[in-house]
């Protein structure tokens, strides 16, 4: 039934191997009476690294979280590769791996358990799950610790963990939610370098309220306040804009 | 369906991850003993009453007619232990959901190509082989009493189905409330409240009337075990069963689209 094959889901994988692209119009989401984002309209392009900018609660991670299909939106839509996350979610869970912002993880695993699981809910099986497994284990530098529970493991390396089970089948769409939040400089990188490993090659949503980060990795920046897109464009554009932030003039100064 | 088996494996290995798991399963199995032991005692005290006014000897043809070993220990101890699971069936169920809920896990399953349906089928699925488990524990003192009064494998399957069938939908009740919850106190509790009050129907009888009384016993789930206990198997009575655990599924599912919705 979820066996990683068929020939429509395999041409679409394969279509969307260089990233895929991600629509939402109109986008809105209430919370009770609370409007939490209001009308967001934007496209991200395939291979794009695209960077949700914004303060706490400014509303990112209820973008993401529609872009995922977790939560339903109040009004507007969102696609991914043409794709409502409401009436086609096997599709569009097909074509993505989500980190969450803070490494939610099941501690009670261990690390290589966690990774199969992951791939098997995404489809994978047989000599395919064994291979993404390893292939995880190597790329995020797991193998010394993969028979250790995900819950004895330090920040950072949990933080790899997410990011491996996210990826584990390899999807067009990564969409990361503050992925270096609470990890020391060096893990910082760590992460930075596989996000900006997959420049061209995959779709990336990233939120942070990071601005060296969305420097560092961003094509396109928007930035999100009071739930409105504030700003919409390449971190240049953005800063030379109406700099609608001050948080923004204060990157601008900053060393690229 | 191999995503929905990985799921139940990855449901049970959380579950015997934790202490909670052996915690119950340990506390089944004294609570059985203790209560088994008990009841073992009165008897004995009562044979030993008989033996004492007996002459000459002692015949078990003298005793009284509901002076056996089904009858004081067999039965009331069955009828103990579905109040028991109403206690302890909730420990089991409370982290189901709730808990991905807290951690924030939810987001993993519900990015993956399990439907909502298959993301609750599969961790009823895990928590009915728990709970299998639990009673196969908790049913070595009845199955000794049965087979020592010779009452028969028959009547040990009936009394069995009728155990597996209450603690399948306390599990049902207990997994429902969990859906709705990210603290797993609320959703224990919640738990014990809804198994409590449809447990037994009978305490509204005096509000309502005595009329009532055979509605309320047709949607109690106690008088719908007794039934088993005394080794009558009734298609009516695990239909009702099915019935609750066909609720709580829908129920469950319902409790993962109001997170997605609200």
């Amino acid at each position: 039934m979820f066996q990683h094959g068929g020939a429509m889901y395999e041409a679409g994988i394969e279509r969307a191997r260089h990233g895929v692209r991600v629509e939402a119009t109109g986008l809105s989401r209430r919370f009770g009476e609370q409007l939490v984002l209001d009308g967001i309209s934007l496209a991200i392009e395939p291979g794009e690294t695209f960077t949700l900018l914004g303060a706490n609660g400014a509303g990112k991670t209820t973008f993401v979280r529609l872009v995922i299909g977790y939560l339903v939106p109040s009004s507007g839509r969102v696609t991914v590769d043409g794709l409502s996350p409401e009436t086609a979610p096997r599709a569009v869970h097909a074509r993505l791996g989500y980190v969450a912002e803070t490494s939610r993880l099941y501690p009670d695993l261990r690390v290589r358990g966690l990774l199969r699981f992951a791939g098997q809910v995404r489809g994978l099986a047989g000599p395919a799950l064994d291979e993404a497994v390893e292939r995880m284990l190597l790329r995020f530098d797991l193998t010394t610790v993969d028979r250790r529970l995900v819950g004895n493991l330090s920040k950072g390396y949990q933080q790899r963990v997410s990011l491996a089970q996210a990826f584990v089948h390899d999807p067009p769409l990564l969409v990361v939610d503050e992925p270096t939040s609470g990890l020391d400089p060096l893990q910082q990188f760590e992460v930075r370098e596989f996000l900006r490993s997959l420049a061209g090659q995959r779709t990336v949503i990233l939120c942070t309220h990071d601005l060296f980060e969305a420097r560092a990795l961003a094509t396109r920046v928007g930035v999100l306040r009071a739930g409105k897109l504030a700003a919409l464009g390449s971190v240049d554009e953005v800063l030379d804009a109406a700099a609608p932030l001050d948080l923004f003039r204060a990157a601008k100064a900053m060393p690229a | 369906m191999k995503a929905l088996f990985a799921l139940v494996r990855k449901e049970l290995a959380v579950l015997f991850g934790s202490p909670m798991a052996y915690l119950v399963l340990a506390l089944v199995g004294l609570v059985t003993a203790l209560l088994f032991f008990d009841h073992l005692r009165v008897y004995n005290q009562i044979l030993f009453v008989y033996t004492s006014n007996a002459s000459g000897g002692f015949e078990l043809g003298t005793l009284p007619e509901r002076v056996n070993l089904e009858d004081q220990v067999f039965l009331p101890l069955m009828e103990q232990l579905g109040v028991t699971l109403i206690g302890i069936v909730p420990l089991v169920t409370m982290r189901v959901f709730a808990e991905e809920r807290a951690r924030g896990t939810e987001e993993i399953l519900m990015t993956s190509l399990l439907t909502p349906s298959q993301i609750v089928l599969g961790k009823f699925a895990a928590t009915f082989c728990f709970v299998t488990l639990m009673l196969t524990c908790s049913l070595v003192y009845p199955a000794a009493a049965v087979l020592r009064a010779g009452l028969g494998l028959p009547h040990l399957a009936a009394v069995a189905l009728g155990l597996f069938a209450l603690s399948l939908a306390l599990a049902a009740i207990g997994l429902a409330c969990s859906a709705f919850s990210a603290n797993q106190i609320m959703a224990a509790v919640s738990a014990y409240a809804v198994a409590f009050v449809i447990y037994d129907f009978g305490w509204l009888e005096p509000f309502l009337g005595a009329g009532a009384g055979k509605l309320l016993d047709a949607i109690s789930l106690q008088p719908r075990f007794v039934g088993f206990a005394e080794g009558i198997v009734s298609l009516a009575d695990l239909a009702y069963f099915a019935g609750i655990i066909g609720t709580a599924f829908a129920v469950a599912r319902l409790g993962l689209d109001v997170v997605r919705v609200r």
